[in-house]
């Protein structure tokens, strides 16, 4: 079962600093669903994650935006 | 002695709170004339050191300007700073009473963060490229996060000083006219550096209502990755990030400075005419220099601040060995 962070609530850079902290507590194999609420916010981590490897799958809910990652 | 707040008392130098020491036309921060570093016979340089001011730097008049003016009831302080306006933010707010955030860039130097840690301030520290929308600097993109994230909006307030008149009118109200006081208007030139740009607007604005003649020289550093904290260059930047305050019509010149050149001139004069400045004050004096070189009149530098917050920077430089010794500029 993948743990929801919902970040809609932050723009950009804070919901970039608060999806990385969550990739960087999220252990090995482990899935996670982070909900961003604006495009700025979805490219900021988007890119983040190009960087780490990790390629998330999408799923948009009005203009939200849910990324699911496993790392 | 009395506790309610009484009027300042410049003559005896007797103060109901910390507040009553940040500088105004009746109780200036000094003019120095430079007597040896400067030795054009034609064209007098006085350094105006804002560091006389109570939390030692030239952001003391417009945190007080700008704090006076905001509604703080139940909310945290969060500024960007590269280190005066959150050190002059820090210390009248403790005595207000309302708690900062501060957020710094990456290149400030540690004596500023500890004086910042110091005053109990709690200190984000933010990479540059941190946010896309501020491509250079993360600082202000962090905050104008705060600010604006529907989660943390209603518990963040900023003074905002890049886009805050009252930053301007600080130096409009207060520097310019004690300028203008001191030199009893024989001021030709008036040179200051480009940062959130308050005090070459308002006190430019000022000194061009009294004399339209008086030329406004501001200073940049020469590349956007420079080692003067609180400079900014305005060349070449794209409109929405240059501070929305600025107010280019009272600019004549815009001149660009190296690192080294400013570090240089910091120095000199320091083993010159015994005056110990930041390195801003030396990009900018560096330029006051150049001018008096060529030029006949009485100029005014700006001095922000004071060596002993660059101490870690001045370190690097002296222990480098790339001084030109007892060489003039």
């Amino acid at each position: 079962m993948a743990e929801t962070f919902d970040l809609s609530g932050f723009v950009c850079p804070l919901s970039k600093i608060k999806a990385t902290q969550v990739l960087n507590n999220l252990a090995e194999g482990k899935t996670a669903t982070i909900i961003l609420g604006d495009s700025d916010s979805f490219k900021s981590v988007a890119q983040e994650l190009k960087a780490r490897g990790i390629k998330p799958s999408l799923k948009q809910d009005g203009g939200k935006y849910l990324l699911t990652v496993n790392k | 002695m009395e506790n309610r707040k009484q009027k300042a008392d410049h003559q005896r130098r007797v103060y109901s709170d910390i507040t009553q020491l940040i500088a105004n036309p009746e109780n200036p921060t000094p003019l120095v004339r430079l007597n040896r570093l400067n030795t054009a016979k034609n064209f007098q340089i006085y350094l105006k050191l804002e560091r006389y001011n109570p939390f030692g730097s030239v952001k003391d008049r417009i945190a007080y300007a700008m704090l006076k003016a905001l509604d703080t009831k139940g909310k945290t302080l969060v500024e960007p700073s590269s280190g005066n306006t959150g050190i002059a933010l820090a210390a009248v707010a403790n005595a207000m009473g309302i708690p900062v955030e501060i957020a710094v860039p990456e290149r400030i130097p540690e004596e500023k963060k500890v004086i910042l840690k110091f005053l109990g301030a709690t200190l984000m520290e933010a990479d540059d490229s941190l946010c896309p929308l501020f491509p250079t600097e993360g600082a202000r993109g962090l905050v104008n996060a705060l600010i604006k994230s529907p989660a943390t909006k209603d518990t963040y307030v900023s003074p905002n000083q890049y886009e805050n008149e009252l930053n301007v009118e600080a130096h409009y109200r207060g520097t310019g006219p004690e300028i203008w006081q001191q030199t009893a208007g024989k001021v030709d030139y008036f040179f200051a550096g480009f940062g959130t740009c308050g005090t070459i607007t308002g006190v430019g604005r000022y000194l061009k209502e009294q004399n339209p003649k008086i030329k406004i020289i501001g200073v940049e550093p020469a590349s956007p990755n420079h080692k003067l904290p609180g400079m900014k260059r305005i060349t070449g930047l794209a409109e929405e990030y240059i501070p929305k305050i600025l107010d280019r019509s009272v600019i004549d010149d815009t001149v660009a400075v190296a690192d080294a050149d400013a570090y240089q001139a910091a120095i000199n004069l320091a083993r010159k005419d015994g005056i110990m400045v930041g390195p801003t004050t030396g990009a900018i004096l560096h330029v006051a220099l150049e001018f008096a070189r060529k030029n006949r009149g009485l100029g005014v530098v700006i001095s922000p601040d004071d060596a002993f917050k660059y101490t870690s920077f001045y370190q690097e430089i002296l222990n480098a060995g790339t001084l030109k010794e007892g060489e003039g500029i």
